[in-house]
């Protein structure tokens, strides 16, 4: 292929004609007024001249692959290098997992008292019960390893692991709804449009796999209950490059990444070169970041063809380490399945990996859909957290599992003696965090003994999120980005790290 | 601080500095021809006057206007500025009117008879003095001048270096630096914001228009520790905006000074209850070994590397990353199954490119790579690892025992190598060593259950 593409040029003679005045004029700009002239010249070709010196930039530090961007990253040793944050979409009830609240049995059915509820909002679900009957968990609760941490029968692999773990038992979060509090979770904004925390540690850290994306996200199959949307693991007002790609389950892992039928793919390098060649014309001439975003990808794509396919092939993996993930793992797109690919890709130095899985909602029988939910994820988990600590992993792989709000203590709809159900509860509920600088085997925070209310060391969202970059080097007040005429962060301009829970 | 001027006018104004001498000259030449002129006057001397004068005040106008770009940058205190401003302007102003009487456009009947040429002439000169002298401290600084000058120089103390902490008076070596960091700029004996300078203890001790700085042993009601220790958008938070606020540590020390030293100028680190944060952050400060541990294993102190060993380094084909933006300090990573059994004689002369970053390199991943023994004896040099991966590669016992000189680290990763049991002792000497991975190797349960009792060991870890 030959081109003559030097510059952009029309194709129609008249428009060419008054390019070539266009070049004259150029000439005697740059050549008869000296200094202003050049300033002139430059002005017009761009809009540099006029953009001030970035400071970082200016600071010596030439070796552009080191800085990856001119941030000044990170602010701080970093514990963590890797991250994966098993989402729990829905509301896991902690009360019937974690948070083991054993004077809640000789209250069964007594109304909450509202010295407790405080007059706390309710959900449009059970606002206008006449009574809020308390239903103390039915599922047996036990200590478990060295740290004596409590786990209900639900997650009976979990409990093997918890001297690992380090319990966030006093979570809260200012959403009551679905959709606005696992936007204010992953993105610290009820409203859509501010970037992910996967994208803003892509932007602030950048990549340390060229061939792969930094941010993936991978959703349970089959997923019922709560909706998801891309804009989960979006990027906002970051540059595109930075969203998160989702990796889907079965025979296209990206989509459209393969090559259609009856094409070799062979020429393919040379057409992007030639359109790597045009797209960076049209930079120079519009200037638009988007145009460099969008060469990112088409590079990143061709790197993918052949680093997916490769990554997301699980056959080499020997039986032991299916049996440990449990028998879905050999079921591509189930959450089992999904911890395991999320392995594989951590393995590959991919930073930030996002599972999703849904169906953790349960208004009505609590019991029954915490087991089932439990079943579907627990070994999972717990075979993650098992395989990262045996390849040496959890040394520097941030793991995190939690959902975007508990569930209250009262019954939502009727209680009987082994039914109940559970509304949304933002007030409190566990999380649990592992690896890279957490404390293992460490309970932080205390609930009421309702379950109700934080009692000791409360952490909010954005306290959640400070912490979550600190431990990748991050100070969250200094990671920012200006758009629309504001500098916005993660944490917006809230947010304590919690250091009584890292090493 | 990021300007947002833009660079052109940056780069117009650093001429300032350059144009600035032209009206010097100029309007000091047309002054001095002027004093001859009293004796010799001739017509062309008239006109040169004349031109010199216009000269200058052109070359005035455009030194100012270059001058006010220069000040966009930001990086100048501004009291100052703004004098050297005004008298810059009034220097221009005067140089026109001083041209235009000369050339006689300005021609004011009242001043009939007055001299009026000689008087603006002296003007200008008085005028182009000040400016200049103002110009001249904005950039040497306000004691640039008189530095060396035979009178009133005031001896600058220099601390002598310590060796043990213990020695270290608190006030001289951990206080008053953190003061002249970070609050001297404003309060010293020729600038007192707020009425208040830390020039010396007589001065600190006297306090401010607000009353005193401190009060001994009471850190709660001494004003300067409240200051800044309050929210960072609060009207009296000290630094103001704009300037580098205290860290958590110098927070500290202040507060440890005032409460438990009783805020004594002379007192000793030795004569004081020291508590073990205190003791850690004096450490660092001082740059003396932490020997309490609580700020785990301090950073070491490295030299910056130059670009090119890193380039070189990198197209070795390792991937380096910087752990902290500016430290030198690095991760460095040679991707897994660079090196493979075809080309494993190569990886002695990868390792070696490293040698020039060997204190540098903090993290270091060599997973899969037919990492040898023999190689391990250039790890061993990498004396301030802290975390290295040399899982799955053909490793046994005795290369472990190159690596017992590396105190630092304190996660090691050796799944999937040729170790044994036998490597135990090893891991004993690294000091620091906090975890050790040894999946797949032909350690047992039982052995790894046998080290368990002895003290100061490392978590050794299994699968399954």
């Amino acid at each position: 292929m030959c081109d003559h593409h030097d510059i952009l040029r029309s194709n129609n003679r008249d428009l060419q004609g008054i390019e070539k005045q266009w070049d004259r004029r150029e000439f005697f700009k740059k050549t008869s007024l000296g200094l202003g002239a050049m300033a002139l010249g430059s002005l017009l070709q761009s809009e540099k001249l006029w953009s001030a010196v970035n400071s970082v930039a200016d600071s010596g530090n030439s070796l552009h692959s080191l800085t990856k961007n001119n941030l000044g990253l990170p602010h701080h040793l970093p514990k963590a290098k890797r991250i994966v944050y098993l989402f729990q979409s829905g509301g896991p009830s902690q009360l019937d997992l974690f948070d083991y609240k054993p004077k809640l049995k000789d209250m069964f059915g007594q109304d909450l008292p509202d010295s407790i509820r405080a007059g706390q909002r309710l959900t449009g679900m059970s606002a206008d019960q006449t009574a809020f009957p308390i239903a103390a968990s039915t599922l047996n609760f036990k200590q478990y390893g060295e740290s004596r941490a409590w786990v209900s029968e639900a997650m009976p692999y979990l409990s093997e692991v918890v001297d690992d773990l380090c319990f966030i038992k006093g979570m809260h979060t200012d959403a009551i709804n679905h959709d606005p509090a696992i936007t204010f979770f992953q993105t610290g904004s009820q409203q859509p449009g501010r970037p992910s925390i996967g994208s803003w540690i892509s932007y602030g850290l950048g990549s340390d796999n060229d061939n792969l994306p930094t941010f993936i996200s991978l959703v349970s199959k089959n997923g019922s209950g709560q909706p998801l949307y891309s804009r989960l693991w979006g990027n906002g007002f970051l540059p595109t490059e930075h969203q998160g790609v989702q990796f889907r389950s079965g025979k296209d892992p990206v989509l459209y990444l393969g090559d259609p039928e009856n094409y070799d793919g062979k020429d393919r390098r040379q057409m992007l070169d030639y359109l790597k060649k045009l797209n960076g014309m049209a930079y120079d001439a519009f200037g638009d970041p988007e145009i460099n975003a969008r060469i990112a990808q088409y590079e990143m794509a061709y790197r993918m063809q052949t680093s997916v396919p490769e990554v997301t092939d699980t056959s080499d993996e020997p039986d032991y380490i299916f049996d440990m993930y449990g028998p879905d793992s050999r079921n591509a797109g189930t959450y089992a399945a999904n911890c395991l690919m999320a392995r594989k890709l951590l393995e590959k130095d991919v930073k930030f990996v996002q599972l999703y899985h849904q169906g953790w909602d349960q208004h009505g029988n609590c019991p029954g859909g915490v087991k089932y939910q439990s079943k579907n994820t627990d070994q999972g988990t717990a075979a993650l957290i098992k395989d990262l600590k045996q390849r040496g992993m959890l040394e520097d792989t941030l793991v995190v599992w939690g959902g975007e709000f508990g569930r209250t203590v009262y019954s939502q709809g009727q209680l009987t003696e082994t039914n109940y159900g559970r509304d949304h509860h933002p007030k409190a509920f566990t999380m649990f965090m592992a690896g890279a600088g957490m404390k293992p085997g460490f309970t932080y925070g205390e609930t009421d003994d309702f379950g109700y209310n934080i009692i000791k060391d409360p952490v909010h969202t954005h306290d959640f999120q400070a912490t979550l970059l600190h431990l990748f080097g991050i100070d969250h007040e200094r990671l920012t980005f200006k758009h629309q005429g504001r500098r916005f962060r993660l944490t917006d301009v809230h947010g304590d790290v919690v250091k009584d829970i890292l090493v | 601080m990021e300007s947002n001027v833009p660079d052109f006018i940056l780069f117009l104004g650093r001429f300032h500095p350059l144009v600035v001498h032209l009206p010097i000259g100029f309007l000091i030449f047309a002054f001095l021809l002027e004093i001859y002129g009293r004796w010799h006057r001739n017509p062309a001397l008239t006109m040169v006057i004349g031109l010199a004068l216009f000269g200058g005040a052109i070359s005035a106008l455009v030194a100012s206007v270059l001058g006010y770009m220069l000040s966009l940058g930001g990086d100048y205190e501004q009291t100052m500025l703004d004098t050297h401003f005004w008298f810059g302007a009034a220097t221009t102003i005067v140089a026109f009117i001083a041209s235009a009487i000369h050339s006689g456009k300005l021609n004011i009947p009242k001043l009939k008879g007055l001299k009026s040429n000689m008087a603006g002439l002296s003007l200008v000169v008085l005028l182009v003095g000040i400016t200049g002298h103002y110009g001249g401290n904005l950039t040497h600084g306000s004691d640039y001048l008189f530095k060396y000058a035979p009178f009133g120089r005031s001896e600058k103390v220099v601390l002598p270096p310590i060796v043990k902490l213990e020695e270290a008076e608190v006030y001289a070596y951990l206080v008053n630096p953190i003061l002249e960091a970070k609050c001297t700029s404003c309060h010293n004996s020729s600038k007192k914001k707020g009425g208040l300078s830390f020039q010396d203890s007589v001065a600190f001790k006297k306090g401010g228009k607000n009353g005193e700085a401190f009060i001994a042993g009471n850190v709660a009601k001494s004003e300067m520790v409240r200051r800044v220790m309050l929210d960072p958008h609060h009207e009296d938070f000290m630094p103001p905006e704009g300037k580098t606020p205290l860290t958590d540590g110098e927070k500290q020390i202040l507060s440890f000074w005032i409460e438990k030293a009783n805020a004594d100028f002379k007192v000793k680190l030795a004569d004081l209850e020291t508590p073990e944060d205190i003791t850690s952050i004096a450490s660092n400060m001082l740059g003396l070994e932490d020997v309490t541990g609580k700020s785990g294993i301090p950073l070491p102190k490295v030299k910056p590397v130059s670009a090119e060993i890193l380039r070189d380094i990198e197209d070795a084909g390792f991937k380096i990353r910087e752990l902290i933006f500016g430290s030198g300090l690095y991760e460095v990573v040679l991707p897994p199954e660079s090196i493979t059994s075809k080309d494993s004689g190569e990886l002695e002369g990868k390792l070696e490119k490293l040698l020039p970053l060997k204190l540098n390199i903090l993290w270091l991943s060599l997973r899969d790579n037919m990492v040898q023994d023999e190689h391990l004896k250039t790890i061993g040099q990498f004396v301030n690892l802290q975390k290295l991966e040399i899982e799955k590669n053909p490793i046994t016992d005795v290369g472990i025992a190159e690596l017992t000189g590396i105190q630092s680290i304190t996660g090691l990763n050796l799944y999937q190598t040729k170790i044994t049991a036998s490597s135990f002792e090893n891991f004993l000497k690294m000091k620091g060593l906090k975890r050790v991975y040894v999946w797949g190797t032909t350690i047992t349960v039982d052995e790894v259950a046998s080290f368990r009792d002895i003290e100061n060991r490392p978590e050794v870890i299994l699968g399954m």
